[in-house]
């Protein structure tokens, strides 16, 4: 059986009253994406700390893609907080080599299938043009 | 099916069955559910791991009921199709076995791996998922309900069609209502139409029936001249302060001395008023509301346009479609040709669009810096009921309807558009970033004003259109209940609207449980849907009060009183006064957060910011993710042949 474990992990944090039904209704529509990809229900991603990103990439995922209800977060002030939590993470992203390309923040609405489509065909060009993180680094260092 | 036990044991005490739903083809064709099971058979925890044509079905739910009756796990995962199908379904199945609905997870295998990926990848992606959920399902802790008593009390804000609507509604279902209304009036903007679509009753005998029912119910209290000015507590138990006040706004005092010298009696509709139903407070005072519930309707305004738009302000023979119904309402003269202001209208023309799908780069944000991006959707028939109206009691006046689009979406409503295309409406489309200019009419001209616009449907072609009247089709725009949702913490859109969690999934709900909305405080409607609103606002509400007691999901944030030193982190960025509050540790250890779990809503803000991880949301742990992020970066599991 072809193992998942030779490509490069595309980690979605969806949240469970926008993106991760929009998740569903790329399935429901019977669209192919990448089978390198996992979606995570999230109440609201606003939750994880810089830590659990730079944590992930350590741990082998590739690729993060949040997937918010944006402006529509139902949760006061959430979103707001989680772009700000972003920019934080992404400077840390630099701070030990990593390709702040590998984290993105968006917003998918219950019926976005070809947004979805979109941003995982997107990140998985990133990370097909980075390989597994800390790669960049190393080939930054090459050149 | 066959049971297969796995011959592993778990590394902890958890003991984690695994169910694979087959979904009659939708998984199994593209998925070897039989690897799946082995593989799931070897996965750390996992004491069962079995599958189904349909776990959903009562042999597939006995299944997982047997199970756990006879001790062979503690805790469940089913692979199946999206948890918003079935994850109340399997909850509920633990249950019957007498095991904590909260230990339980759902792998997601049909809408995100076997309806859209094939072969050997949707096994192991399957795999991975399944692994991920086994991981979070070993790291649950079973939960209850939050139970918190509710008074049988629901609370109105506004007294338009939609808050009438919903304190009625409420009131025959047996919960007692405080409607609060800030002016002194019964009716909001309903009150301003003359007849509605797609009935063309008059909305005054609508608005009375339904008032007079109001007023009639002993249930229901209403204040009028009243606004929520402090709110605390949550659902079930809110404590609402609101201020009466005599009437400030010009506008009511106007609307009252009318009232005043035309004699008329308290409860009768006026025309473009509303109904007065008391008389006004002559001195402030203050009322205590002890509510379970509020529904929020607090309508909207008409959108202003800014003077010079369209000529509106410079030009007299400028005016709204709301102006425009008064006008036709209150003419009941009638004859051959509308007149305005002395002047007969031979030629006229209807503008759409005004303030709303406005677009950046081509429309001006108002001072603001507000662009109303969105469709105002009532503007379209409305302005069609005018046109067939007008063409109606005044057919020597001839119209020309500008517009960029026309969406007459609802039941009845496109009828409006055939019928005032047969009236002889002459409609002409145009472009966003080319709208029709309005100016005064050259010297000499016999109308006070003239239309230029390209026809877009006439390959571009110029016209220029002499007019006795303009009038400007305006949207809607949310009312400024800026401090109701600085007291209330309550969410609002990019437009400015109040923002429901979900239209689909969770309608006319806010995020604060308890807390619904009725009508166009949400988005622009029309009043039949406003209605709809309401009485679904009212139903929901209703049901929560219904028993005398909430239960809420225990999804909240819960501190640990091991790793939390008191730091605040969380006090600080929780946007819900008083959900976390700093008290002492017990033993003497300093400070320490502590949770209200009726006011958290489980936005999870406060886990992000805690150096320490102390607090968690209940279900959703830091930790739990942790564990599904280890599973799916693992090693795959590789099934054992049989």
């Amino acid at each position: 059986m072809a193992g998942q474990g030779t490509k490069p992990k595309i980690l979605i944090l969806a949240t469970e009253d926008c993106a991760y039904p929009g998740a569903n209704s790329v399935g429901q529509a019977h669209l192919a994406y990448a089978d390198n990809v996992y979606v995570l229900r999230t109440r609201e991603p606003a939750m994880f700390p810089e830590k659990f990103y730079l944590d992930c990439f350590a741990k082998g995922i590739a690729g993060i893609i949040i997937m918010s209800c944006g402006v529509e977060c139902p949760y006061e002030g959430a979103y707001p907080a989680l772009s700000k939590r972003i920019d934080r993470v992404y400077v840390s992203m630099k701070e030990r080599g990593l390709d702040p390309r590998r984290l993105r923040l968006t917003a998918i609405c219950t019926v976005c299938n070809r947004a979805f489509i979109n941003e995982v065909k997107k990140m998985n060009d990133v990370v097909s043009e980075l390989g597994m993180p800390g790669e960049e680094k190393m080939a930054t260092a090459a050149a | 099916m066959t049971a297969e036990d796995s011959k592993k044991k778990p590394a902890g005490d958890e003991k984690v069955a695994v169910y694979i739903c087959h979904c009659g083809g939708n998984i199994s064709d593209h998925v070897d559910v039989e690897a799946l099971e082995r593989m799931a058979a070897e996965m750390p925890g996992v004491t069962v791991s079995r599958r189904n044509h349909f776990m959903c079905s009562d042999p597939g739910q006995n299944m997982i009921i047997e199970d756990l009756k006879a001790g062979k796990a503690d805790r469940i995962v089913v692979a199946s199709c999206s948890p918003a199908l079935h994850e109340t379904t399997f909850r509920r199945a633990a249950q019957r076995a007498g095991v904590n609905p909260y230990l339980y997870e759902h792998a997601n295998i049909r809408e995100q791996v076997s309806w859209v990926h094939h072969g050997d990848g949707a096994t192991a992606k399957a795999a991975a998922l399944v692994g991920a959920a086994v991981a979070k399902a070993r790291a649950l802790q079973p939960l209850e309900p939050i139970r918190v008593e509710a008074i049988r009390h629901a609370t109105v804000i506004g007294g338009g069609i939609a808050g009438l609507k919903a304190a009625r509604d409420l009131a025959i279902r047996g919960v007692k209502v405080a409607l609060v209304e800030k002016t002194p009036f019964l009716g909001g903007n309903f009150a301003k139409l003359d007849r509605v679509y797609p009935t063309q009753e008059k909305a005054g005998d609508l608005l009375t029936g339904l008032a007079a029912a109001v007023l009639a119910h002993p249930s229901i209290t209403v204040l009028t001249c009243a606004e929520m000015i402090a709110s605390e507590g949550y659902v079930g138990d809110f404590k609402l302060k609101v201020k009466r006040q005599p009437p400030q706004d010009a506008e009511d005092l106007d609307k009252l001395i009318q009232l005043k010298q035309a004699g008329t009696a308290k409860g009768t509709f006026v025309p473009f008023v509303g109904i007065l139903p008391f008389d006004v407070p002559v001195g402030e005072e203050t009322v205590d509301l002890a509510t379970g519930a509020v529904v929020l309707a607090t309508g909207f305004k008409h959108y202003t346009p800014p003077k010079g738009m369209y000529g509106y302000g410079d030009n007299p023979e400028v005016i709204t479609l709301p102006d425009l119904i008064k006008l036709m309402a209150e003419d009941t003269a009638g004859g051959g040709t509308l007149q305005v202001n002395g002047r007969p209208i031979k030629t006229m023309a209807m503008i759409r669009c005004v303030g709303s799908r406005q677009i950046p780069g081509i429309h001006e944000p108002d001072e603001k810096g507000n662009l109303n991006e969105y469709c105002s959707r009532v503007c379209c028939t409305a302005t069609l009921q005018a046109d067939r109206e007008l063409r109606e009691k005044y057919p020597e006046t001839v119209i020309y309807d500008f517009y960029r689009d026309i969406r007459a979406y609802g039941r009845g409503h496109e009828e409006y558009y055939v019928g005032a295309s047969r009236d002889g409406v002459l409609f002409v489309r145009f472009e966003a970033d080319a709208a029709p200019a309005v100016a005064r009419a050259p010297e000499g001209s016999e109308s006070p004003l003239s239309i230029t616009a390209k026809d877009t449907l006439l390959s571009g072609q110029d016209l220029e259109i002499p007019v006795d009247l303009v009038v400007l089709a305006v949207g809607m725009v949310p009312s400024d209940v800026s401090s109701i949702v600085d007291i209330m913490k309550l969410p609002v859109g990019a437009d400015r609207f109040l923002l429901e969690v979900h239209p689909k999934l969770r309608p006319v709900e806010l995020a604060t449980t308890g807390i619904l909305l009725a009508g166009t405080c949400q988005a622009p409607m029309d009043s039949t849907e406003a209605a709809q609103g309401a009485t679904a606002a009212s139903v929901k509400a209703a049901t929560i009060l219904s028993r005398g007691f909430v239960e809420l999901d225990p999804y909240v944030a819960a501190v640990n009183a091991d790793l939390c030193t008191g730091t605040g982190a969380c006090v600080e960025t929780c946007p819900h006064s008083g959900c976390i509050t700093l008290v002492d540790a017990a033993g003497g250890k300093g400070r320490m957060a502590k949770v209200n779990p009726a006011l958290c809503t489980g936005c999870g803000m406060c886990v992000a910011v805690c150096p320490n991880i102390a607090i968690e949301v209940n279900g959703w742990t830091l930790r739990q993710y942790e564990a599904m992020v280890d599973a799916i970066v693992g090693e795959p599991i590789v099934a054992e042949a049989e």
